[in-house]
């Protein structure tokens, strides 16, 4: 357990979540074939699927959360909503100060656009001027290691470099809160070394971070505290050590009752 | 706890903490997402020229493509059509005239074509990033706006080699054609790029609607020859409740209408060259203004609405 970044009792919040639900309908049809060939039945054909109930924690500044689950538990969507990507059905998310987000492999990229235009495009969605990403550029083409690939159309990368690029990016644009999404799991060793002693700097400047990640030795490594999901429901919450065993248990467990109100 | 995060910790402790959702703007309203709108105006910038960028992809003559096409049909529209197909005889300078409506169709189709599809071309960065998301319709609208001018280029160029143009202040009427196809334009893509997600077909819709509703404005052919048949009848007041038709006829009044061999011309064939517009073309103009804009601020609650589940459908 890394012990020096844990922030101090009183520090204050940066994220505060309440009772966030999301519940997506699946097989929704799309064309207006499908809707006038399952008209009538349309309503019964539509089936609801509940990706997050009653998920409530706050995060105090500083800390690094690993969020953890089985496949489908729910982790993207629940960074998704803290990112303010997708918006939850039921109940409440706060957050406060600059905020950066590396879903799902990636940030938003443009397949047609160069390296250094994606820079630009990503840096001023982040919310940068060109003027500072003009200052950071060259930090940013150093630390990801593409060199004259920057010149590429990204959809030419390799999705190792991809990665590369939009993390240091992400890293470059100065965020109080990180949302990181498996984005780790394609990068090379040494990158991965790599980013993972970027986060141990990020922790040192007292910046949040909130991990998803499948794997147990990399949460194990930066991780403050650790949230385990199943079924869209916090089973555990707290220190980390505690915290992956009970992600190993809830892959034996089923899913928490179809009645959360019914639980004490 | 080092100083520098000392220092953060006090920085968030004094920032109020803000809901995060992205359908906010409907409780906050207009004037807060103008606001983000202008917060974003950079990437608009960016997105713009990307779009303008990914439309001539990877072909080595690239942008001189965008001159190319417009200089193909005016010269067709010119000699095939003008003067072969005799259209010369009911309309002078045909090609001018033709080509006027063609380029102002060209942006209105461009931006409700490209607009309905922006959400679902753009799925990379909604899925990923938070933003107000009526940046993407608006920079459809932008890059449209863009090629616009281009054509308009070669517009002039064409209005002072066939057309001989001397100056008169109906040239003014360039302004308020251009701002109804925008604000028609942007306010029907904002609507349509919202619904487009929910659902798909309205892409395939717009373009079939737009062949028809390219018919029913007068770019291949003239007012005056409406008039002729419908003249006077509630059926010429529907005609002419078609924003786009205003459109086209004041834009038709400001580059083709005041130039001398036009004028002659019309004279000869024994035609009041004012009766080529309605009489009444500034208060239509006005009007329709008027309503486009209540129909742009709509259309953008609508999608502010719509907006929330966007990234979770596409
Ligand atoms: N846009 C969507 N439409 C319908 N269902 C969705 C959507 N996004 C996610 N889901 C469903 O919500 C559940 C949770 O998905 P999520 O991506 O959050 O899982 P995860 O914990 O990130 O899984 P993994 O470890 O595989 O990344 C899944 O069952 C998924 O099918
Ligand atoms: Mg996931």
């Amino acid at each position: 357990m890394a012990s020096s970044g844990s922030p101090a009792v009183d520090a204050p919040l940066v994220v505060r979540l309440d009772g966030v639900s999301k519940h997506f309908v699946v097989r929704r049809e799309k064309s207006l074939k499908e809707r006038l060939v399952n008209f009538g039945r349309s309503r019964r054909h539509r089936e609801d699927f509940t990706a997050l109930t009653g998920v409530g924690f706050e995060i105090p500044v500083g800390q690094t959360v690993g969020l953890v689950g089985h496949n489908g538990s729910g982790k993207s969507t629940l960074l998704k909503v803290i990112g303010g990507i997708i918006a939850p059905d039921a109940g409440v998310v706060e957050r406060r100060g600059r905020i950066a987000a590396l879903l799902e492999l990636g940030a938003g990229f443009h397949p047609d656009l160069t390296g250094r235009e994606n820079v630009y495009l990503n840096g001023s969605v982040l919310g940068l001027s060109r003027n500072q990403i003009d200052e950071f550029f060259q930090s940013i083409v150093d630390f990801s290691e593409i060199g004259e690939f920057i010149d590429t159309q990204v959809k030419f990368y390799s999705s190792g470099m991809y990665v590369r690029l939009a993390f240091a990016v992400a890293v470059h644009v100065d965020p109080d809160v990180l949302l990181v999404d498996e984005v780790l799991a394609v990068g090379d060793e040494p990158f991965q070394r790599k980013c993972m002693d970027k986060i141990r700097q990020f922790q040192s400047e007292g910046r949040t971070i909130v991990i998803v990640s499948h794997s147990s030795d990399q949460i194990a490594d930066v991780c403050d505290r650790v949230i385990v999901l199943n079924h869209g429901h916090v089973v555990f919450d707290g220190e980390t050590g505690p915290g992956l065993e009970a992600l190993a248990a809830s892959f034996h467990t089923p899913p928490p009752g179809p009645a959360p109100e019914e639980q004490p | 706890m080092t100083d520098i995060a000392r220092l953060r910790a006090d920085r968030i402790a004094a920032l109020p903490f803000e809901r995060v959702e992205p359908t906010a703007g409907i409780a906050q309203g207009t004037s807060h997402a103008l606001r983000q709108l202008w917060r974003y105006r950079e990437l608009q910038g960016l997105l713009v020229r990307r779009e303008l960028k990914a439309r001539y992809k990877d072909s080595s003559l690239g942008f001189i493509w965008s001159f190319i096409r417009p200089v193909m049909l005016l010269l067709i529209y010119y000699f095939a059509i003008g003067y072969f197909l005799q259209a010369q005889r009911s309309i002078p300078v045909f090609g001018i005239f033709v080509f006027a409506g063609l380029v102002l169709w060209g942006l209105y189709s461009d931006i409700l074509v490209a607009g309905t599809m922006s959400i679902l071309t753009n799925a990379g960065l909604i899925k990923k990033v938070s933003l107000p998301r009526e940046i993407f319709p608006l920079a459809s609208a932008g890059s449209a706006f863009v090629n616009f001018l281009i054509q308009c280029a070669v517009l002039i160029a064409a209005v002072l080699v066939f057309g001989q143009m001397t100056f008169t202040w109906d040239v003014l009427y360039v302004f308020p054609a251009v701002l109804l196809v925008m604000v028609y334009g942007t306010a029907f893509a904002i609507l349509l790029s919202a619904l487009n997600v929910y659902l798909r077909d309205i892409q395939y819709l717009v373009e079939v609607v737009m062949l028809m509703l390219f018919w029913t404005s007068p770019i291949v052919y003239s007012y005056r020859m409406v008039a002729d048949v419908i003249g006077g009848t509630w059926l010429e007041a529907v005609y002419l409740a078609n924003p786009i038709t205003v459109a086209i006829l004041s834009f038709q009044r400001a580059v083709w209408l005041p130039s001398p061999s036009v004028q002659s011309q019309l004279t000869e064939m024994g035609i009041d060259p004012s009766t080529m517009h309605p009489a009444d073309l500034d208060v239509r103009i006005l009007v329709l203004l008027i309503v486009g804009l209540l129909l742009l601020w709509v259309s953008h609650r609508t999608f502010l609405r719509l907006q929330g589940n966007f990234a979770q459908e596409i």
